[in-house]
């Protein structure tokens, strides 16, 4: 009988401690930041600056956490943002507590090619504007490229939507992550091939090699995006089939 | 003795204003609503957790509850529990100075939340 009590107390214990923790109300997901609406609540796009709550979840490779709110590190253009944006070019750290307070917190965006963010960049070597567009030059942190597999996957999330896309025709400059080779695979170079996309969009690309220059032209319902990249130590071509996009068709 | 003096006037100063403070700041905050072209309706006490000086209405078919409080850490600490007050329903809870504003989308009034938006960022002049 003690023992029983003893039991329920420890899990009651627990179980208030665990909600404490968790700072949570109800159906409550906390998020900070503007972020996309998913498609089952109605689309388009939050507009609530700062920490707010939904009673929707956010997905695992959109959203990165910050302290006990979810903040969305894609491109809200693709979504219908019509705020402030700025053009950046292949993976780069985003420094969370910029862009929505809080404490110091570094996550990482894995969108290759030409992409929207809603934020700039903190000012620093680690960046270069070239064309309009910022590019990630400095010395990639470990957990940067230890966690890539985890969200290269946004990519192929992306790859589909119709949206006017950035347009980034310059080279790129010395030191730029997306020619290393921790940055180039599936999803990432050539990847076009074997991808679905919507019935309007074209997807193409050249490989030259050893010719010095890579060229790849994509078209899909915006503006072309013709990137002229350094060459890269490796090229890898997707295999077709590859991404489906099933996991994540529909959820947003 | 002169030291003391000049610490009890200058605590008796900080609570004087801070005491003025209170009504200006939530009065200010509807003032810069209905400037901004947000249409609150009238304003009545509210019984909630959340704080022992709150005020409710509804803002553009929004709930709104505005919490005074004497220091702008206490309005700061309350915000979890204006997120506990909007319950399961968009919102945000969000302290501007001494004063604490929480709104709540009950009704899906505000899909986009440019609404919401505006509430817990306008801020008095």
């Amino acid at each position: 009988m003690t023992l029983r009590w003893i039991l329920i107390v420890i899990s009651l214990v627990l179980v208030a401690s665990a909600a404490t923790a968790d700072k949570k109300y109800g159906k409550q997901v906390r998020f900070a930041g503007i972020h996309p609406i998913p498609k089952a609540e109605g689309g388009g796009i939050c507009y609530i600056e700062g920490p707010h709550v939904h009673i929707y979840a956010a997905n695992k490779i959109e959203y990165r956490t910050h302290g006990d709110d979810n903040v969305f590190v894609g491109d809200p253009v693709a979504y219908g943002w019509d705020g402030p944006k700025y053009t950046y070019k292949g993976p780069h750290p985003i420094h969370v507590e910029a862009v929505v307070g809080g404490d110091p917190d570094v996550e990482y965006c894995y969108l290759d090619g030409p992409h929207y963010h809603y934020f700039q960049p903190p000012e620093g070597p680690d960046f270069k504007v070239v064309g309009g567009a910022y590019f990630y030059v400095s010395e990639p942190p470990r957990v940067f490229i230890d966690t890539r597999p985890t969200y290269v996957g946004i990519n192929a999330v992306y790859r589909p939507i119709v949206y006017a896309r950035p347009v980034v025709e310059v080279e790129a400059p010395v030191g730029w992550v997306g020619a290393r080779v921790e940055f180039i695979g599936p999803g990432v170079a050539a990847g076009g091939r074997g991808v679905m996309v919507a019935p309007a969009a074209r997807v193409g690309a050249e490989v030259h090699i050893p010719v010095p220059s890579v060229h790849v032209g994509v078209e899909i319902g915006g503006p072309a995006v013709i990137v002229h990249e350094r060459p890269a130590p490796a090229v890898i071509v997707v295999p077709h089939g590859k991404y489906k996009h099933k996991k994540y068709k529909g959820r947003w | 003795m002169r030291l003391a003096w000049i610490t009890l006037a200058t605590l008796v100063a900080a609570c004087t204003k801070q005491g003025s403070d209170k009504p200006s700041s939530r009065d200010g905050v509807i003032a810069a609503w209905k400037k901004a072209g947000l249409e609150p309706s009238s304003f009545t006490p509210a019984t909630t957790q959340v704080g022992k000086d709150c005020v409710s209405a509804t803002v553009n078919k929004l709930d709104v509850l505005i919490c005074s409080f004497g220091f702008e850490q206490e309005a700061k600490v309350a915000e979890d529990n204006g997120l506990a007050w909007i319950g399961d329903a968009t919102g945000a809870s969000r302290a501007q100075g001494s004063t604490l504003i929480v709104v709540a989308d009950r009704h899906k009034a505000d899909p986009s939340g440019r609404t919401i938006n505006q509430l817990v960022t306008l801020r008095t002049k």
